[in-house]
């Protein structure tokens, strides 16, 4: 733990105990979504599903990025992760991007990579609201998140014919801005 | 369709077995299905049981996500959308 850097939080007026909380069911979000990722992109097979797939791959490590670059900071703050896996899987802030029932429908593949992605836009949008000229640090990692998860959102927006993103896909790097947290 | 006061609502807070129910302006939803509000809370700082009018007001997404829940009842005495008179 950090001990003087988790003081300065609470002296902020932030409830760290709720923050490390927070961010724990975030870091599960991350990485749940990671693996539930790998089974969509498995799937997205076809004339339809090989279009996406490439996308669904940098969002698929660039979440598994979130979750890595999540986790010091929850052991700086005081927190931990949970030692039963099972248990970090259910206390995930976002629901499982579950496989649909027809995994050859890619439009409902989309809308699982949306909701998944825009649950984690509103996840982040919260924590940056709330450390926010308090918590500078977490601020800054979160904000990192939020504009990677705002570039996943907008991608497979884009396919559900909701308007252009103004994007172009990721040119063989992942994480443009997290990887400062990587490092 | 049942009549909920704040203090009958309280009772349906997803702990020890009880359904989830919240309120939002003066509609009762039934949102135990919700992977969200697992144990009766969501996202760490709600609880259910209780009138999120005014919480959600603060949240990152609108009311329309209870939609997807049914309503299960009115909060008594609660009154929204009355027009003002010019």
């Amino acid at each position: 733990m950090a001990r003087v850097a988790r003081e300065m939080v609470e002296k902020a007026g932030i409830n760290v105990d709720q923050l490390v909380e927070l961010l724990v069911k975030n870091a599960a979000a991350e990485l749940t979504t990671y693996y539930y990722y790998t089974i969509l992109r498995c799937n997205l097979i076809g004339l339809e599903g090989e279009g996406i797939k490439e996308i669904a791959e940098a969002a698929r490590i660039e979440d598994r990025n979130h979750f890595e670059a999540l986790v010091p900071r929850i052991y700086e703050l005081g927190g931990k992760l949970p030692e039963d896996m099972k248990a970090f899987h259910d206390i995930s802030a976002c629901p499982p991007a579950k496989l649909p029932t027809d995994p050859t429908d890619t439009m409902a593949m989309l809308k699982v990579l949306v909701e998944a992605e825009r649950c984690a836009v509103r996840g982040y949008t919260h924590i940056c609201n709330m450390t926010a000229g308090k918590d500078h640090r977490t601020y800054d990692l979160s904000q990192a998140i939020l504009n990677e998860e705002i570039e996943h959102e907008s991608w497979f927006s884009e396919f559900l014919g909701e308007g252009p993103s103004g994007h172009f896909m990721r040119r063989g790097e992942t994480s443009p801005f997290v990887s400062k947290f990587l490092k | 369709m049942k009549e909920f006061t704040e203090k009958e609502l309280a009772q349906y807070d997803g702990k020890n077995g009880n359904p989830v129910y919240v309120a939002y302006k003066g509609k009762v939803y039934d949102v135990s299905s919700s992977f969200l509000w697992k144990d009766g809370t969501h996202q760490v700082f709600h609880s259910g049981g209780v009138d999120l009018t005014d919480a959600l007001e603060q949240a990152p997404h609108g009311g329309d996500v209870l939609e997807k829940f049914p309503v299960i009842g009115i909060l008594r005495n609660v009154v929204f959308d009355t027009p003002s008179k010019p």
